[in-house]
């Protein structure tokens, strides 16, 4: 056995994010860790790569007991990571890149140009091609990947972590992935892959342990197993169905009229977009993130402004207004990133719950507290909303408990019109079954909706129909009848179904 | 946690914080070759020995209050204004020019100086507020920067075209006001007037404003993190714009009092070598920003200074003893700022526009 | 105008640029890596009056800007200690270090020499102000070259060196690295603490010698807030000159140059009021040609995402 885990527990508190845990890899092979999100699976992974110390439990490489107080020491006991947002430098060249941490040259001179040989000579072991002389920040994800492999590989790792190594990456880059991995296999290196993708799991992993609330629920072989039983295991109970009823469309409550963004490098942020959502539906937008769906719901909420082009709210032309004449005019918006836009970490909860409703509760310039109180302290009730008092810093609630506050006070608005961008991401089940149920209801009541998520499964289980956006463009659009995982990742690569 | 330790906890560091400045006053006063407990004795006594010193102490304190409330709003709404010193030059300047010439009762006169000052402080602000939301200058270093033109601008005004040519001395100082305008003081015989009214006023309209009202709500959601702000309507253009006059406007005000209460004219350099703007915005630092908080703080710092005077009469000590005690105290407060800031990432760049 | 425009002017801005290029290094070492070092002022103040202390005490130049160096790094690592271990609010350490600087000095000032406002001692040795013998024969290079101190000499060396620094070798590479993207040079085993800890120490060395050439340099003696804003300048070069070596340079030189010149024109009939404001409205009217990152970038980089 190469690297041997056993009983390994972790305790921030009171809270076991690690309880217990045994796992094991052996040279040469795949060995994939699902389960949802805040399963343990992360922290497992940067316990073995030295970023913490497990409060138990022990770590052995090649049958020998060790330690890693950090990634250095991780690095130098050939164990390498690639973390799910990559840890890159965008304004240096991919050379400098893979080199930093042992950069040749002689004495305190770094040698570029040595760099540059260095990592041409790593493509070529490992047929894996970039360019070293480029910047990063310019290049596809596909390659930044890449980057972050060969960077570990250069290390001299022969245990490499990929932690959701595919969020950002179009089908074609993740199949390239997943080649590549089986190719570094077969010289004997050896892979941990941490997923939520199943399907991508079933592809390359020989190996699949299951966590749960920071403990294992399944060791199984790739044979003896399927999507199916991973999915129970990963949630301890079958997932509800949810029922759509139909519905007819009513009138338009959003319009995007020709809207383009112009870019800095010359290629458009946002190139003719033209869209539409009517009453009662769901339009899905999906995509690879990066391809204009952040500034596209930036450009309707008021938040940016776009270069040309015409939007209009409830039929009424709201191009270049503010967001608050915007909202005023019937929008609501789950924002994408609930820290960014959707709550003030250092304010109580119920401060984070009255943004947008401050205007309404009121009397003579001075909030109304009395209604405010039990408006918000009503949300808690209904979803569930896990927090000590409403006097809480907003810092202290979970993501998924914050999720659902912002969801509630954006639902609240009982505007016509709603943008939910991410409205799940890093949520668990419960929260997200809670979410997609209010989601529907208030498609039943009459109100458009417009939903942006990176997550196919999102976007084929609520929408009515399916934009795809690529570079810029709405690259197609498919009825709910006609979307399948597949065509969209076609369109989602650029490609034409 | 229970009440008690409610209560208390956010109380231990500022103690904590005053018991360290002491002991480097402490230090201080041991290498000036001074004797610490009757240093220290001689410092209470300059600051509240008597009614005539702790009045002395509360006017001292009224334009710092003022300006650090000024400081403080501009904190919370997330602008970092540290131009208090020329905004309270230039309210002092046009509460003092107003004085000198506009005509009418003594009363209206010194309703309109008032005035004058806080429009002419807010002006100031609002420039360098108007600045950063069209241009992009960043504000902490233009209003900084701005400090020094107008404690220059104001000096050539007083040197030249409105200097008092009719004493002997050759100051640079405006002429002196009638006494019809001044500001009446609160008790006879003693040096407190009614700006300190005004400024325990403005103290607690500001808490009510930010606690309550709608404004206060934005500015505090502003401050907090202005992307949200925006997300849930909040303009920020104008509302810098108001957060700076206002602030601005504060510290104008302090100016103007000060003038009008306490020195009747305007003499070059006096306001600045008091230092009523710096000990302001410390006093906000401080006080976390918080008004109620600023007001006492201010009069912390105000009997500091005070003490600082009655240490210097009596004993050998020079008074800076009170500025080290000062600069000490907020240096030790600031790491409180790390319970706050704790969420936010470390090594993160401000263009001292976000606190 | 002839009188106004000439070769003297050069050199005078030479010598008065050298405390603004000094400190704007320092302040873009700090910004390098990620503080936004509001407290150059102090620091450099705190210099200035420390050399002058060092001179009276040691009666020798040289051990006086060693004194300086040993006081402000003191000085700077309290900042340090507090903005990086402590993750106080940079600002607010820098806001109250300008204080404590200011306060500090002014307190010794009556302590030690029993004097207000300013501090002269003829039996002070200010810096050598050398006169090359080649140079100073050639004609155009000669008269922009002559009396200049050797710290003068040395910012400009100073600045060549970081360059190499920061382009050409290994440490510099990670230095820039660490400031680039804190997380991942962690996650490389980079020590970004320590890292940041030499940044803040240089640049209280750089300021101790800014100040030094302002109290030793032009004249000897020490006045109460006698750097007037120059730490705040320098930010503002720092800025301007992207952080970059030759940039923070360039800035420095235009920023010496406008102070050279309101110098210069005091010796005409304007009051001197107006010279003096000129350095300041000039580096506010700079600012406006610098696009600051917008708001909304900077706060979106503040409150990244975190799941």
């Amino acid at each position: 056995m190469l690297l041997q885990m056993d009983n390994i527990t972790k305790k921030y508190g009171e809270f076991s994010a690690n309880r217990g845990i045994d796992f094991s890899l052996r040279a040469g092979e795949v060995h994939a860790i699902v389960g949802e999100n805040g399963a343990g699976k992360t922290t497992l992974m940067r316990i073995l790569y030295g970023m913490e110390q497990p409060t138990s439990g022990t770590i052995r490489l090649n049958g020998k007991e060790v330690s890693f107080a950090s990634p250095l020491d991780a690095i130098q006991g050939g164990v390498g990571m690639v973390h799910q947002h990559f840890m890159l430098f965008p304004t240096f060249t991919i050379a400098e890149n893979i080199v930093i941490g042992n950069e040749p040259g002689s004495g305190a001179k770094f040698d570029r140009k040595q760099a540059v040989k260095i990592v041409e000579g790593l493509c070529d072991q490992y047929g894996m091609k970039v360019d070293p002389r480029a910047v990063v920040s310019s290049s596809a994800p596909g390659v930044q990947q890449r980057v972050e492999i060969l960077k570990v590989l250069y290390q001299g790792a022969e245990i490499i972590i990929l932690d959701e190594p595919t969020g950002v990456l179009t089908p074609l880059e993740v199949q390239e992935l997943l080649d590549a991995i089986k190719q570094l296999t077969k010289q004997g290196k050896s892979f941990i892959l941490i997923s939520h993708k199943l399907n991508e799991v079933m592809d390359v992993a020989d190996r699949i342990t299951v966590l749960r609330d920071g403990a294992v629920t399944g060791v199984v072989e790739k044979g003896n197993t399927d999507a199916h039983q991973l999915s129970r295991l990963m949630v301890g109970r079958e997932l509800m169905e949810l029922d759509r009823k139909p519905i007819t469309p009513g009138e338009k409550v959003l319009e995007v009229a020709n809207v383009s963004i112009r870019g800095t490098k010359g290629k458009p942020v946002l190139d003719e977009v033209n869209l539409e959502v009517r009453a009662g539906e769901v339009v899905g937008i999906a995509g690879i993130s990066g391809n204009g769906q952040s500034e596209l719901l930036q450009v309707i909420s008021g938040l940016a402004q776009p270069d040309s082009g015409r939007i209009a709210v409830s039929g009424k032309d709201v191009t270049g207004k503010s967001t608050r004449e915007i909202r005023e005019h019937g929008l609501a918006h789950i924002p994408e990133d609930r820290y960014v836009w959707g709550a003030n970490r250092t304010a109580t909860v119920m401060d984070t719950g009255l943004m947008g409703h401050q205007r309404r509760l009121q009397k003579g310039g001075f909030l109304n507290l009395k209604e405010i109180r039990s408006l918000v302290s009503g949300w808690v009730q209904k979803f569930s909303i896990k927090t000590g008092s409403l006097e809480t810093s907003t810092q202290y609630l979970s993501g998924g408990n914050l999720q659902k506050l912002i969801v509630a006070r954006e639902l609240e608005q009982g505007t016509p019109f709603l943008i939910a961008a991410e409205p799940t991401r890093g949520v668990d089940i419960g929260a997200m079954e809670t979410i997609h149920g209010e989601l529907l209801k208030r498609r039943e009541a009459g109100t458009g909706i417009l939903l942006v998520s990176s997550e196919l499964t999102e976007i084929l289980k609520l929408s009515d129909r399916v934009l795809v956006m690529f570079e810029g463009r709405i690259a197609g659009e498919l009825s709910a009848k006609e979307a399948t995982e597949e065509k969209l990742g076609m369109l989602m690569a650029g490609g034409t179904l | 946690m229970n009440k008690w330790t409610k209560l208390t906890l956010p109380l231990l560091q500022p103690i904590a914080a005053i018991i360290v400045g002491l002991l480097a006053g402490a230090i201080a006063i041991m290498i000036a070759g001074g004797d610490i407990l009757q240093t220290y004795a001689e410092m209470w006594k300059g600051a509240f020995g008597g009614m005539y010193f702790f009045t002395n102490t509360l006017s001292r304190a009224t334009p710092i209050i003022l300006i650090g409330l000024g400081a403080a709003f501009a904190f919370r709404a997330g602008f970092f204004n540290l131009g208090a010193e020329g905004q309270m030059v230039f309210g002092a300047l046009s509460a003092a020019l107003v004085g000198l010439y506009m005509p009418g009762p003594g009363w209206l006169v010194c309703i309109a100086a008032i005035l004058a000052g806080v429009i002419a402080g807010g002006l100031w602000s609002v420039m360098a507020g108007y600045f950063d939301s069209r241009f992009g200058v960043n504000l902490l270093i233009s209003t900084l920067l701005l400090n020094y033109v107008a404690v220059l601008f104001a000096g050539y005004l007083v040197a030249y075209p409105l200097k008092d040519r009719s004493g002997s001395a050759a100051m640079a100082q405006s002429e002196m006001l009638d006494n019809s305008v001044w500001l009446p003081k609160l008790m006879s015989g003693m040096p407190l007037h009614a700006g300190f009214v005004l400024a325990v006023l403005a103290a607690l309209i500001i808490f009510v404003l930010l606690k309550r009202s709608v404004i206060g709500y934005e500015v505090r959601m502003l401050g907090g993190n202005p992307l949200f702000a925006l997300f849930g309507g909040v303009k920020r253009g104008p509302m810098m714009l108001g957060a700076m006059f206002f602030s601005g406007g504060l510290a104008g005000l302090g100016g103007a009092v000060e003038i009008l209460g306490s020195q009747y004219r305007y003499i070059d350099g006096a306001l600045s070598t008091a230092d009523y703007a710096w000990t302001g915005i410390m006093a906000a630092l401080l006080a976390g920003s918080h008004p109620i908080g600023t007001l006492i703080a201010s009069i912390f710092l105000a009997a500091l200074q005070t003490g600082g005077m009655g240490v210097e009469r009596n004993t050998e000590v020079p008074l800076e003893v009170g500025a080290i005690i000062q600069a000490v105290l907020i240096l030790f407060i600031s790491a409180r700022f790390t319970y706050s800031f704790l969420k936010r990432r470390k090594g993160d760049k401000s263009d001292g526009t976000a606190v | 105008m002839e009188q106004l425009f000439d070769l003297a002017l050069i050199n005078s801005a030479l010598r008065v640029l050298t405390p603004i290029l000094l400190a704007a290094l320092g302040g873009a070492l700090c910004s390098r890596v990620g503080l936004f070092n509001v407290g150059l002022e102090g620091f450099m103040l705190l210099g200035a009056f420390s050399a002058v202390v060092g001179n009276h005490f040691f009666g020798n130049v040289f051990y006086a800007i060693l004194f300086a160096i040993a006081i402000v790094s003191i000085f700077s690592f309290i900042f340090a200690y507090l903005s990086i271990n402590l993750q106080a609010n940079v600002i607010v350490v820098g806001i109250a270090m300008n204080a404590l600087a200011a306060g500090l000095t002014t307190f010794s000032l009556r302590a030690l020499f029993d004097v207000k406002g300013a501090f002269y001692d003829n039996t002070m040795v200010g810096l050598p102000k050398w006169n090359i013998p080649f140079i100073k024969d050639i004609p155009v290079l000669g008269p922009i070259l002559t009396g200049l101190t050797p710290l003068v000499y040395l910012s400009f060396l100073i600045a060549g060196l970081m360059w190499y620094y920061f382009y050409r070798t290994k440490n510099g590479f990670r230095f820039l690295a660490v400031g680039e993207n804190p997380l991942a040079a962690q996650s490389m085993g980079i020590r970004v603490r320590r890292y940041q800890y030499g940044a803040v120490l240089a640049s209280g060395v750089l300021c101790a010698l800014a100040g030094a050439q302002l109290s030793l340099g032009q004249v000897t003696m020490f006045t109460e807030g006698m750097t007037a804003g120059r730490g705040f300048i320098a930010l503002v070069a720092t800025m301007l000159g992207q952080s970059g070596p030759l940039g923070v340079t360039a800035a420095s030189l235009l920023f010496g140059f406008m102070d050279a010149l309101s110098i210069r024109f005091q010796g005409l009939a304007l009051p001197t009021h107006f010279t003096q404001m000129l350095p300041y409205v000039v580096t506010i009217l700079a600012m406006f040609f610098f696009k600051d990152k917008s708001f909304q970038k900077d706060a979106l980089k503040q409150g990244s995402s975190s799941r």
